[in-house]
């Protein structure tokens, strides 16, 4: 069996493919593809914040402080419309004449006729970019609202800052958040990180897994290998245990690939609150996210190595392992819903549990009783699999279809 | 010595191919199963080189593949120097060395690495690998491309390679299925002197070919084989009789016409 597992491990070290699939794509490729993402995200919302808008605006007399402090913001510049009309802002923005038209009416209060509210209405598209129009008008329009009130209540006679606040803010809501570094942290990565990892471990074993049964049978290699007086369990556990030291190596090079961009990105940028929470996190949890993570590659190498096995070539492996990507996703999915806990219904999910633990883990949150339940049931089913594995791998009519 | 006795061996037929299956038109095809190897015997002694023939589908490659032990007959036995390798088909592993056209090697291990991976398995020692490493790469004139990977072989290097790994644990028998086949001349020319050095060696070897020439160079024995059930077996001068014709290719021809008419 070791002789089998030494010369697979020997030529995978040699496939270039596969050395891009377990180490070149968690080291470089996803901390590139998040660096440019990140870069990028960033970048919009510099330009958007710096980003200075047309407008025009009708009905300045109503509310002059609020069109001045327009005026005066550096994000809006003044643009005039033709014949300005409510219908010819609506018509300006949709063309692009300008970004936002501001409209300021005023509006009779029923049942009482000499009374006046002011409206502001705000035109613009909302789907054309990230601009944040709405929300730096708003901004405005608080502040000037403020002053408007309080005029409002001079004029009622109501004079005095304290009953003034009385009116104005007669009831303050304040949050208090219990969650201490850590869980902050925890929840934040922990929807990150099962998302990245489990797939991983699933990506680790495929390729391999496709290239030790097809490739074999497709290159002719295979048939030769059961002619050797060694049991087929034996051939099938030396492989087994190729694909399953790919797909773990591949998470464990991302989890380390991650660290070494965390050092790397400290000299700058200021993460300190990211290293501090990772340093809350403990040897310990780290380590059981390893444990929980290795019977779910077991069951993933017995899986795509029973697929590989009746593939009679590598595309026809390919095809069959499409849809087992599906398997991860929709119970990865669902472990992302709100409120989605580590109960002892979940804790029996495939996929499921072991994402849920690693979120739970993270925030230091967990029930140890569960994790170790988690870890019993996903061993006994990865035992489940590698003996279907075995046996499969000793029937005719899968190695001769 | 190998005896093969009474070897039969059926497939469970697919669905696709039993929706696509023409009536009586293989009789080897019932509702269920397509029997490949009805009933086929023959045996071959020590230093004796059995062709073993047939038309294509006749059920060669399905015999030899149970005398490798890559299959398991439903019924018959497989005896090699007293061991019925059916019951014991590890040794049965370690007594025959087996090599067909379509054998391939591992593209990314060296020649060297291939045949050394080979001889493991079959439970050699470390000295004992680098003797007979060393003998075969002479015997073979393998020397100046054993450390070459053997994705970058030419055809005729891979099948001396091939030949190295099938012998590499000195098997009792060898067992060739079409060794020949997609060869140029030159590589079946090693092919065919390789052969004839296991013969001289008193190694047994049965090779299924469709190239009587071959047969008419290299074997004592011939055993056909038609629709799954051994037609003749014996001597090439008793093969030419039964056939009626001093010509390989017509008395091969003769006996499956007569054996079918019958």
């Amino acid at each position: 069996m070791f002789e089998v597992y030494k010369k697979e491990i020997k030529e995978l070290l040699r496939d270039r493919k596969t050395l891009m699939f377990v180490v070149a794509l968690p080291i470089f490729i996803f901390p590139m593809i998040f660096g440019v993402l990140g870069y990028f995200m960033v970048q919009a919302q510099i330009e958007a914040d710096q980003e200075v808008h047309n407008y025009s605006i009708l009905g300045t007399d109503l509310a002059k402080d609020f069109s001045e402090d327009i005026f005066y913001h550096k994000n809006f510049k003044l643009s005039k419309v033709d014949n300005g009309s409510r219908d010819n802002l609506i018509s300006a923005v949709k063309n692009k004449d300008i970004d936002v038209g501001i409209n300021i009416q005023r509006i009779k209060l029923s049942g009482n006729q000499n009374t006046y509210k002011t409206n502001i209405e705000i035109i613009f598209n909302n789907s054309s970019r990230i601009s944040y129009i709405s929300e730096k008008i708003r901004l405005i329009f608080v502040k000037y609202k403020e002053v408007v009130q309080r005029e409002n209540l001079k004029f009622l006679g109501i004079t005095k800052d304290n009953e003034q606040i009385l009116i104005l803010s007669p009831v303050t809501i304040e949050e208090v958040d219990t969650a201490d570094l850590r869980e902050s942290f925890g929840e934040k990565i922990g929807v990150l990180l099962p998302y990245l990892l489990i797939p991983l471990v699933l990506t680790g074993a495929s390729y391999p897994a496709i290239d030790l049964g097809a490739g074999e049978k497709e290159r002719g290699t295979l048939e030769t290998l059961l002619l050797t007086p060694i049991t087929r369990t034996q051939i099938v556990l030396g492989k087994f245990l190729t694909i399953f030291t790919a797909s773990m190596t591949t998470s464990l090079i991302t989890v380390g690939s991650m660290g070494l961009w965390i050092i790397l990105a400290k000299w700058f940028v200021s993460i300190d609150y990211i290293i501090d929470a990772i340093r809350l996190i403990g040897i310990n949890d780290l380590l059981l996210i390893l444990i929980l993570l290795m019977p779910l590659a077991c069951i993933f190498s017995s899986i795509v190595l029973a697929i590989s096995i009746y593939s009679k070539s590598f595309k026809e492996a390919q095809n069959y392992m499409g849809p087992l990507s599906m398997l991860v996703f929709v119970p990865l999915a669902i472990s992302m819903m709100p409120n989605m806990e580590l109960t002892l219904k979940t804790s029996i999910v495939p996929v499921l549990n072991v994402s849920i633990a690693i979120r739970e883990l993270l925030k230091g949150t967990v029930d140890y009783n569960l994790v170790y339940l988690i870890v019993i049931s996903t061993t006994g089913l990865a035992l489940i699999c590698l003996s279907f594995c075995v046996k499969w791998f000793k029937k005719e009519d899968v190695l001769f279809r | 010595m190998i005896e093969v006795a009474g070897l039969k061996k059926k497939f469970k037929l697919t669905k696709d191919h039993k929706k696509n299956k023409i009536d009586d038109i293989d009789p080897r095809e019932d509702k269920d199963y397509f029997h490949s190897v009805r009933d086929v015997s023959f045996s071959c002694a020590k230093g004796e080189v059995l062709g073993l023939l047939g038309p294509n589908g006749a059920g060669k490659t399905t015999t030899l593949r149970m005398i490798s032990t890559a299959l398991k007959p439903d019924e018959g036995t497989i005896t090699i120097a007293g061991n019925d390798i059916v019951k014991k088909p590890l040794i049965g592993r370690k007594s025959i060395g087996f090599l067909s056209g379509s054998t391939g090697l591992y593209g990314r291990l060296t020649v060297k690495e291939n045949i050394e991976y080979f001889a493991k398995l079959h439970g050699m020692d470390k000295n004992d690998i680098a003797s007979r490493c060393d003998e075969l790469f002479t015997l073979l004139d393998m020397h100046k491309f054993v450390d070459k990977r053997a994705e970058n072989l030419s055809t005729g290097m891979k099948q001396k390679a091939n030949i190295a790994r099938a012998v590499v644990h000195r098997p009792a028998v060898v067992v060739l299925d079409e060794p020949t086949t997609g060869l140029d001349i030159m590589t079946t020319q090693t092919v065919i002197e390789f052969i004839k050095g296991l013969k001289a060696q008193g190694t047994p070897v049965i090779f299924s070919t469709h190239h009587l020439d071959e047969v008419a160079l290299l074997c004592d024995r011939v055993a056909v084989i038609n629709e799954g059930i051994s037609c003749f077996d014996g001597t090439v001068d008793e093969f030419k009789q039964a056939g009626k014709s001093d010509e390989l290719n017509q008395a091969f021809m003769n006996i499956l016409t007569e054996k079918h008419d019958v």
